[in-house]
């Protein structure tokens, strides 16, 4: 799988970019409106299709959960577009022993937009593609999100990014994007760049 | 120094502010495009005369002469909005709208789709969520073969609920079929990408254009016929035409213009 890093902020290219980016933002919130009123009829047209998108995988991941990987259950039932998720990190790796803890935020746009994930809680694994105040650098959380994808594949891809990791340091421009960044890093234009860590 | 600038009046455009969030400006742009596309354009637009082709490009010596050569043989095009999924929901309304007139096409359509979600699961697909979207193509499906008009069609591509499951489910088909046939597809990759790399990247996302590759790969999988009409600045008075695939009388038109596709339909 590849993993990415974030090199620098793109400032001067939102033009180019805009289409798709642009786009996705666009459908993604007629996704959302639901359409109530759209002759198609009361029988596609369920608004709460996206809860129970949500349902299933809430149930998939505690059943049959990747390695390691343990969900919080109340509390993804008292707030289910908020899910925390605990993960330890895999024997064998420089992450043994660890514990971490993601945070997931869904929209009612999911699973057409990306869930919102960042590493929270006291240990933020020091790795070259996670900064410090727990966004991650991985390009399915944003540009190549897929709605097939889910927050199992998500877990998967976050476990084998740290698992692969050959030495343990933060994101070379750590501390100037931790001061500039949004506090939600799908507002980040991630800039990734195929790497071998 | 002699050289003395007032610096009042320097120009102050294009000043980098560092305490703007330039990220977040950008993504607001986007949003704001984004929003203007939506509101301007449906998913799927209605059906309008070749004429209106025309006077779109009243200006355009070039553009005009070549959609004049369409009009023997094209009477009307639907538009598509135009956010990367536009060659999917075009392909989609316009094949629905041939299997409501064509109900044995809509069987064969139907037993396809079936098979295909085992086909999906083998390629490695997740299965749940490669279930929901298969289950949504199987609803439109089973209930155009009751009730199937043009409104209902109309409808059902114009519902962002149900037409975004179908572009996804297209898109898996195609992805799919890139990777079954990946040994011949990888001569056709670029930037040093296994197919495989190639699908995560451009055909499974959202929103990510069609480009030839998706629509070899489409047409084959589904064993449908689509006939690509390229209205651009190359040389002559005469569209080129495409058929994908090659061997197959096509049943949908599709106009296409730099980064675009509508729906054609024959006089």
């Amino acid at each position: 799988m590849p993993m990415f890093t974030k090199l620098a902020h793109k400032t001067s290219t939102a033009a180019k970019s805009s289409g798709q980016t642009a786009a996705k933002t666009a459908a993604a919130a007629a996704a959302a409106k639901g359409n109530v009123t759209s002759p198609a009829g009361k029988h596609f047209l369920d608004n709460t299709r996206w809860q129970k998108r949500l349902q299933k995988e809430l149930m998939s991941l505690l059943k049959e959960p990747p390695p390691g990987v343990t969900v919080d259950v109340d509390q993804a039932h008292t707030k289910l577009t908020e899910w925390v998720v605990h993960m330890e990190g895999a024997a064998g790796t420089l992450y043994e022993g660890e514990k971490f803890q993601l945070q997931f935020k869904f929209s009612p746009k999911y699973p057409f937009d990306s869930p919102e994930v960042i590493f929270v809680g006291e240990n933020i694994p020091i790795h070259p593609h996670i900064y410090s105040n727990g966004h991650i650098c991985l390009s399915i959380l944003t540009e190549d999100w897929s709605p097939a994808l889910s927050v199992q594949a998500i877990c998967l891809s976050i476990i084998s990014m740290l698992s692969s990791c050959k030495e343990k340091k933060r994101p070379p421009d750590n501390s100037y994007y931790v001061k500039t960044c949004s506090a939600n890093p799908k507002k980040t234009k991630w800039w990734y760049h195929d790497d071998t860590v | 120094m002699e050289n003395n600038i007032n610096d009042d009046n320097a120009p102050k455009t294009c000043e980098y502010d560092p305490n703007v969030n330039q990220d977040e400006l950008i993504k607001a742009q986007e949003k704001q495009i984004a929003e203007e596309i939506k509101a301007n354009t449906a998913m799927v637009g209605s059906l309008d005369g070749l004429s209106s082709l025309e006077e779109e490009y009243s200006n355009d010596p070039v553009y005009s002469s070549k959609v004049k050569t369409l009009l023997p043989k094209f009477s009307n095009v639907r538009r598509t909005r135009p956010d990367g999924n536009c060659f999917l929901r075009g392909f989609i309304f316009a094949y629905l709208e041939y299997c409501i007139h064509h109900r044995d096409e809509l069987v064969r359509f139907k037993k396809y789709l079936e098979s295909s979600k085992e086909e999906l699961f083998e390629i490695g697909f997740p299965k749940f969520t490669t279930e929901d979207f298969h289950d949504m193509f199987m609803e439109v499906v089973s209930d155009l073969e009751g009730s199937g008009s043009i409104d209902r069609v109309e409808a059902v591509c114009n519902d962002a609920g149900t037409s975004d499951y179908l572009v996804v489910y297209l898109r898996l088909l195609i992805s799919a079929h890139l990777q079954k046939n990946a040994e011949f597809f990888s001569f056709f990759i670029e930037g040093g990408r296994t197919v495989e790399e190639f699908c995560k990247q451009e055909v499974e996302p959202m929103y990510r254009e069609c480009d030839h590759l998706h629509i070899v790969a489409l047409t084959a999988a589904v064993g449908v016929g689509v006939r690509v009409m390229y209205l651009d600045r190359g040389e002559g008075d005469a569209l080129v035409s495409h058929d994908f695939p090659e061997d197959k009388e096509p049943i949908i038109h599709l106009l296409y213009r730099p980064g675009h596709y509508d729906i054609l339909y024959k006089a």
